[in-house]
């Protein structure tokens, strides 16, 4: 009885705008305490962070995708791509998706991917005369594709979060990384044939490959190409570990941005620290205490309750799946992704495991899930990003992404059952 | 006063700036020297690692100051500003408690680690890279605090 009402306590604070890591961290002390176990105990887990080398990565992409996205980058993407593409049948539908889906993966923040490539998308799509609604509706959903590309924040900080949990089975970033590529190329294909149809009845103009502007994309972009090789070959060649490849990859953006590009000053660089490091305290400190509630769920047997509570109603696996999208579905809405994560993944992950579903695919299956939760209404946090920057009102936003979220909801159910897509 | 406070937050802003340019100097050095002149620095990696942990904590602590820790407002969003206020009363207090509960039990976890004279590496002792947590905390919890009685309803929920 008592826990039920601290429990709600907890869940209206939280709901009410407490900071979330401070709930978990209240949770974590009043489980403790209950069980006489010494409160330090949340200390050592925050210095447990100290033990996990992949955890290294996440202010080093963070940062060098704040440089990115502080920088001209935006623009170069889009030329370069568009100077490619350009002699596809709807071109500028593939290079949204294509050159969004880059820049989430780099950036690690589906928002900013609307704010800054959806700028220049945008007018760009209405002047081919695309329908209004599909144009806002391809720019906000194309904003979430990408989670699932390496070297994206939400992948590591799965894979961070699962090492901690001693499976039993070794699971790695760079199998992870390899998972997510397949998925994605899916929402890809489907987003862009879906594009296709939606948009027959536009006459475009064809656009004749023209090799001297394509030369000159090339050539401003020179210093940024390298990039998804240097994480991609640097830890598939295995000349890096992750982790290096982070810290190159950071290096690498602050000497190109501040030497040859010079579109971030030397006096810009403190608030660009001071932000991004903002957001990775923040994750890093709900991690942390997650940690330790977490510590505390396993000594309570938490996990082998709720697994022996979930058995009586489901035994198969495929409902157990199904059951799993409508929640995370529902979760995705209402918490970021990064806070359902370490709050959800040391529940579900070792309820799963018993049901036989592999740590890799649950990893996809959890972060697809999420990247359907910023497009879905009513709080879909996307919805509001686009309405804000289209300046269009959110209902608009919810018809025109309508289409875009149920292909993606259909590409998440065939992400979940064909497993195979990873291997 | 007014100026020691600005002095405060621009260490504050300054550490973090020196902790993550130096993390990212000692990351490449020593993957250079280990793929390169195949040897490498004893105990940079731990060392590196302990940054991180620093600058999340630096981070956390700025991300207190701001408001701008990861939360979720639904409740809030459509509230009257008077009713606004009080709840920001109560997320504030709660806040200051539960950081200022993890600031005395890290303060007693780094004694102890103190009074057994636990090593971090090299000759760095573990209390000294611990002490950032119960800084971190005690911070955020006067931060939470002075917060009470300043916030106005529509700054939080920015």
């Amino acid at each position: 009885m008592i826990i039920a009402i601290l429990a709600i306590i907890l869940v209206l604070l939280a709901l009410s705008g407490e900071p979330l890591f401070i709930v978990i961290a209240a949770a974590a002390i009043l489980g403790f305490y209950a069980n006489d176990v010494d409160l330090s105990v949340i200390a050592i887990e925050i210095y447990r962070l100290t033990e996990t080398p992949l955890l290294i990565a996440l202010p080093l992409f963070t940062f060098a995708g704040y440089l990115l996205s502080e920088s001209e980058t935006s623009h170069r993407l889009v030329r370069l791509s568009r100077c490619l593409l350009g002699w596809l049948p709807g071109e500028l539908v593939f290079v949204t998706l294509i050159s969004s889906a880059l820049f989430t993966a780099f950036t690690g923040a589906t928002g900013v991917t609307i704010v800054a490539l959806g700028a220049l998308l945008y007018p760009a799509l209405k002047e081919i005369g695309y329908p209004k609604n599909f144009n806002l509706g391809l720019v906000t959903s194309a904003g979430s594709l990408g989670l699932l590309l390496p070297p994206s924040l939400p992948l590591i900080l799965y894979v961070v979060v699962a090492q901690q949990l001693n499976l039993g089975v070794p699971i790695s970033i760079t199998q992870v990384f390899l998972a997510g590529i397949l998925p994605t190329l899916l929402m890809l294909l489907m987003l862009g044939g879906w594009g296709l149809w939606a948009t027959r009845k536009t006459r475009i103009p064809k656009i004749e490959f023209n090799a001297q502007e394509a030369w000159s994309a090339l050539k401003e972009a020179k210093w940024e190409l390298p990039l998804p090789f240097f994480v991609l070959g640097g830890i598939y060649g295995g000349v890096f570990a992750v982790s290096e490849a982070a810290a190159v990859t950071a290096l690498y953006v602050l000497v190109i941005q501040l030497l040859f590009y010079r579109e971030i000053k030397f006096t810009d660089l403190p608030r660009i620290m001071k932000e991004s490091m903002t957001i990775v305290g923040g994750i890093l400190l709900i991690l942390g205490v997650s940690l330790a509630f977490t510590n505390f769920l396993v000594d309570a047997e938490v996990p082998g309750a709720l697994f022996e509570w979930i058995q009586t109603t489901i035994s198969s696996r495929y409902t157990f799946l199904a059951l799993l999208n409508i929640v995370l579905l529902i979760l995705g809405a209402f918490l970021d992704i990064f806070s359902a994560l370490v709050i959800m993944v040391p529940l579900i992950l070792p309820v799963a495991m018993r049901y036989g579903i592999d740590p890799v695919h649950l990893g996809i299956v959890f972060l697809a899930n999420m990247q359907l939760g910023y497009l879905t209404p009513p709080v879909g946090i996307n919805l509001f990003i686009s309405s804000y920057r289209f300046e269009k009102p959110v209902e608009v936003i919810y018809r025109s992404t309508l289409p875009f979220l149920l292909l993606l909801l259909l590409s998440v159910i065939i992400i979940t059952y064909l497993p195979f897509l990873y291997y | 006063m007014a100026k020691l406070y600005r002095l405060l937050l621009k260490l504050e802003s300054g550490l973090l700036v020196i902790i993550l340019t130096t993390t990212i100097l000692l990351a490449v050095l020593q993957i250079f020297l280990r793929n390169v002149m195949h040897s490498g620095l004893t105990d940079a990696d731990t060392f590196v690692r302990i940054m991180v942990l620093w600058l999340g904590l630096v981070g956390a602590m700025i991300a207190s100051r701001e408001h701008r820790h990861i939360k979720i407002d639904v409740l809030t969003r459509r509230m009257s500003p008077g009713l606004c206020q009080v709840i920001s009363y109560i997320t504030n207090t709660f806040a200051a408690v539960v950081c200022a509960i993890i600031a005395w039990y890290s303060y007693l976890f780094v004694m102890f680690e103190y009074e057994d004279e636990m090593i971090a590496f090299g000759n760095v002792p573990a209390w000294l890279v611990e002490s950032i947590i119960p800084f971190a905390f005690t911070v955020m919890t006067l931060r939470y605090t002075a917060y009470i009685f300043i916030d106005k309803p529509g700054q939080t929920t920015k």
